[in-house]
């Protein structure tokens, strides 16, 4: 197939057109199915992790742990939540730059910055429950491994966590070094 | 630009952002996520389009840049066949042929398919320069090497 033979299979390409009614729902905040997606889990999270704070003070002996230790039960489940916030406002964000290589590495700015706050917010929620868990405990040999190996699985979490990151800002840089 | 401009400068130029979404991902309901993001995302950006570009050049920018920057997870495309073809179609026929040019086209990378799509538009290499954000000169040796891979996967 020749250049003008490629255009004008191209251009006999078509595809169901849509009506106006439906391209007005698509321009709207709330039928975005991304925006969906992380306001579905905002509540979902809201809604349990609320419901933890309310049982968490008899469940789990609040009132016997230092008064840091629930502030800090608190904040980690307030960071869990809110650390959604910043990455719904990425996803409403326009990507309107003057090209589209310019607008890639916008992107990639914006990407690195959420990445770095998605996993201290992990890092930070880690550490606040470890805190509170281990408040009051008396360490023995045995109860100092289980410790050890929670860490462990933690760092394990925190290691993947980061590996997605760098696999999804590796993947950006390259398609923008095939803009050069 | 108001609600009703928009909605008919976007229903007059659908059909490029079908393409965009059939060539940037693979099934059919990331290609409607896809659609309903870039729909969103140009209307969004509408209020900052002063119409010194084409309307074209601007949707062709923000779409392949929402395309291409949007996180996608990689799934295979998996389909459920009512029924196993009895024998294989016809070759050469205009659908086919259609057909295999998108096939050849989806094995390219993100930015040669941008490069590719512009070109198919039939938009100057100028343009597709400015679109792309590279220069001219590179444009048309690019466009040159993705027309070659082309034709040899045609030809498989």
């Amino acid at each position: 197939m020749e250049g003008d033979a490629l255009q004008s299979a191209w251009q006999q390409m078509t595809a169901s057109q849509r009506t106006n009614t439906e391209l007005q729902a698509m321009m709207k905040e709330n039928t975005h199915p991304v925006l969906k997606r992380i306001r579905k889990q905002l509540i979902i999270e809201t809604i349990a992790f609320t419901a933890f704070l309310f049982v968490y003070y008899d469940f789990f002996d609040g009132d016997r742990k230092p008064v840091y230790a629930n502030v800090l039960l608190v904040s980690a489940m307030l960071l869990v939540i809110l650390h959604n916030i910043p990455g719904y406002m990425m996803a409403r964000q326009t990507i309107n730059s003057d090209n589209i290589k310019q607008s890639l590495q916008v992107q990639l700015k914006k990407m690195r910055t959420y990445a770095a706050l998605s996993i201290a917010a992990r890092v930070l929620t880690s550490a606040c429950l470890l805190l509170f868990f281990t408040s009051v405990i008396t360490f023995t040999t045995q109860k100092s491994w289980l410790l050890a190996v929670l860490i462990a699985v933690m760092v394990v979490q925190l290691g993947w966590l980061a590996v997605i990151w760098l696999k999804r800002i590796r993947q950006m840089r390259t398609t923008i070094d095939l803009f050069q | 630009m108001n609600e009703t401009e928009f909605l008919t400068l976007i229903d007059q130029h659908q059909g490029i952002i079908h393409k965009i979404c059939r060539l940037y991902r693979d099934s059919p309901q990331d290609r409607e996520d896809l659609f309903q993001e870039i729909v969103f995302k140009l209307w969004k950006a509408a209020p900052q389009f002063r119409g010194e570009a084409k309307f074209s050049s601007w949707m062709y920018r923000v779409a392949l840049s929402t395309a291409i920057a949007v996180y996608r997870k990689k799934k295979p495309d998996i389909r459920f066949m009512p029924a196993v073809p009895d024998s294989p179609e016809m070759p050469n026929q205009p659908d086919e042929q259609r057909e295999q040019l998108f096939l050849a086209l989806k094995q390219l990378n993100d930015a040669d398919k941008a490069l590719i799509t512009l070109y198919l538009e039939d938009l100057s290499y100028q343009e597709i320069a400015e679109i792309a954000g590279i220069s001219e000169s590179n444009v048309g040796a690019r466009l040159n090497r993705i027309r070659s891979k082309i034709q040899q996967l045609l030809k498989k």
